[in-house]
């Protein structure tokens, strides 16, 4: 058998044939950022959102200090917004950029640039990805992730009003809206693909069912995802914020390779719902383990997602900042021990 | 004309639809046939957000439908109000409501100000994005009662920690009680950082706040 490098282990986890790697993956999909690697590697936000430079060695820094299987671009959920004209505010070392100002008045204002790629940070994403591919060659796979169309609709328009809008305009106004979002999404990895990134995440937090009614998902979020599975043409990852339970049997047909729960949905819980339509991605809480825990109870969410099924061992949402070093590493740890026989 | 039950029903529908056209046409009826303005905002204006919320909890309702009667219920409030004499027989009680530092997901935040406002407490909203030390500073300033606090992503949320550890701190937890919310919020988390409640939704918020406020008023002594 060829060398199980992490990238080959990472591609077979995250499309659901985890049982033909050696172990389970440790790639983490989300956001990977903390200060302790910003300390370590030189490379702080803010800063590092905006340079080249820093970009890079922040990113490697997941690999490098922490372990984690893979690398992932870029650290932000702001990057469509800001190439489409919104305001950022940048934050600091602990705090992420955010999206400050709103573009469109109304669905009908919605105008995507045909060089949107090319403009704002995409070029900047993609730079840091090709520089990652060519200093790592094949032994790690790379993440491209973009911004969801709900989540990118929510900046552009402000998400009070899209939420009204999806009562209030007809649905099929409102999805082509999110389909017009989608096709930017597309021309983004398919540029991402280019420049070597194997993987995508599809990070749309806030189409959350805190929010969205399940009718709404179905009728208007589902066919979006359709549309990006069937054209975007790599495995993709979903990750949805909150408890999605009531989505996953859409979830399920949305030809997505993975999707990554929060820790609101137990890992078990959505396996049995899903069968083997869709990968289980996560199942290590942020915040209860890997923020405010200990490396011990690290060790033991990770080892009871693994039992649960989850597909790719990683982190229920984007890392809190100030998640201490030791605890990030305890996780790496259990996917490292973890044999299939 | 139409009957004061007419207006209170077709007011009542009008929210719970989320139609702010006929949430402002009663609002009008209401006050050409000189009902209590007052009374139809907390009253039948707080029924009917209680029917939207009871919806919400049994998921007929999500946010995009409780928005939509947010903005019915401000709609006919906005008729309504100056037309209100206020009620002068309790002191309402004061409560801060904020979306913590560096989250700037407040539709949660928003419910919680539109509910607490229509039950009669006197609400500071300062907005999403607030710096933890600027919420302490306001607390202290406008001695409120209660501090509502809110966080949509599990990377702020530990700022909320943050706040109340800075109350400790102060040497003022003891005198404003704690709510906080938000998605991934979870009761138990909330208590491990010493906050006094996390009501699961917004209409449970006033349920919440009216009993921290009876209790911080009987540990002072006062009556509500």
């Amino acid at each position: 058998m060829a060398e199980m490098t992490p990238r080959k282990r990472a591609l077979l986890c995250v499309t659901g044939n985890k049982r033909r790697a050696d172990r389970i993956s440790c790639m983490d999909t989300l956001t990977t950022c903390t200060v302790d690697q910003m300390n370590a590697v030189k490379a702080p936000f803010p800063e590092a959102n905006r340079d080249p430079e820093l970009a890079f060695k922040l990113a490697a820094a997941a690999w490098e200090v922490i372990g984690l299987e893979g690398f992932k671009l870029p650290f932000d959920l702001c990057v469509e917004a800001e190439a489409l004209g919104c305001k950022i505010n940048w934050g600091r070392i602990d705090r992420h950029p955010s999206v400050e100002t709103h573009v469109f008045n109304d669905l009908k204002d919605l105008k995507i640039p045909d060089d949107i790629v090319e403009r704002g940070r995409f070029p900047l994403k993609h730079d840091v990805e090709l520089r990652l591919r060519k200093e790592y060659g094949d032994y790690l796979p790379i993440v491209n992730q973009v911004t969801g169309p709900f989540t990118v609709a929510g900046h552009i328009f402000g998400i009070e009003k899209f939420c009204i809008w999806t009562k209030k305009r007809p649905l099929a106004d409102v999805r082509e809206a999110l389909m017009q979002i989608s096709e930017m999404n597309i021309a983004d990895c398919k540029k991402a693909l280019k420049s070597g990134t194997d993987v995508v995440c599809i990070a749309d937090p806030s189409a959350t069912s805190d929010i969205l009614s399940p009718t709404f998902f179905k009728e208007a979020m589902l066919p979006v995802y359709q549309n990006m599975a069937k054209k975007i043409g790599a495995p993709i990852v979903l990750h949805i914020c909150g408890n999605t339970s009531s989505y996953l049997p859409f979830i399920a047909d949305s030809g997505f390779d993975a999707f990554s729960v929060d820790a609101q949905v137990d890992p078990g819980f959505a396996k049995a719902i899903v069968g083997d339509k869709i990968a289980i991605v996560g199942g290590v809480p942020t915040i209860t383990a890997l923020l405010f825990g200990t490396p011990q109870k690290v060790k033991e969410a990770a080892i009871d997602a693994i039992k649960k099924g989850v597909d790719v061992l990683m982190p229920s949402c984007g890392i809190p900042p100030r998640t201490p070093t030791e605890n990030f590493k305890a996780m790496v740890d259990v996917a490292r021990c973890m044999v299939y026989v | 004309m139409a009957t004061k039950e007419e207006i209170v029903n077709g007011f009542m529908k009008a929210i719970v639809d989320g139609d702010e056209e006929a949430s402002a046409k009663w609002a009008k009826e209401a006050v050409a046939a000189g009902l209590d303005a007052y009374e139809m905002v907390t009253k039948h204006g707080g029924d009917a957000m209680t029917i939207v919320n009871q919806k919400y909890e049994k998921k007929e309702y999500f946010v995009p439908e409780v928005l939509c009667a947010a903005n019915a219920l401000n709609a006919g409030v906005d008729i309504l109000s100056p037309h209100m004499k206020a009620d002068k027989t309790s002191v309402p009680a004061t409560v801060v409501l904020a979306v913590v530092e560096g989250d700037i997901h407040d539709i949660g935040k928003n419910l919680v100000k539109i509910m607490l406002s229509a039950a009669g407490f006197r609400v500071i909203d300062m907005g999403k994005d607030v710096p933890s030390a600027a919420l302490v500073e306001k607390i202290k300033e406008t001695k409120a009662d209660v501090v509502g606090m809110s966080a949509l992503m599990s990377t702020t949320m530990p700022r909320m920690k943050n706040v109340i550890d800075m109350l400790k701190d102060q040497g003022i937890r003891g005198k404003v009680k704690v709510i906080v919310g938000g998605g991934p919020v979870t009761k138990d988390w909330a208590l491990s950082i010493g906050a006094d409640d996390r009501p699961h939704d917004a209409s449970a918020a006033v349920g919440a706040t009216k009993g921290l406020v009876e209790k911080l008023r009987a540990e002072r002594g006062e009556t509500w």
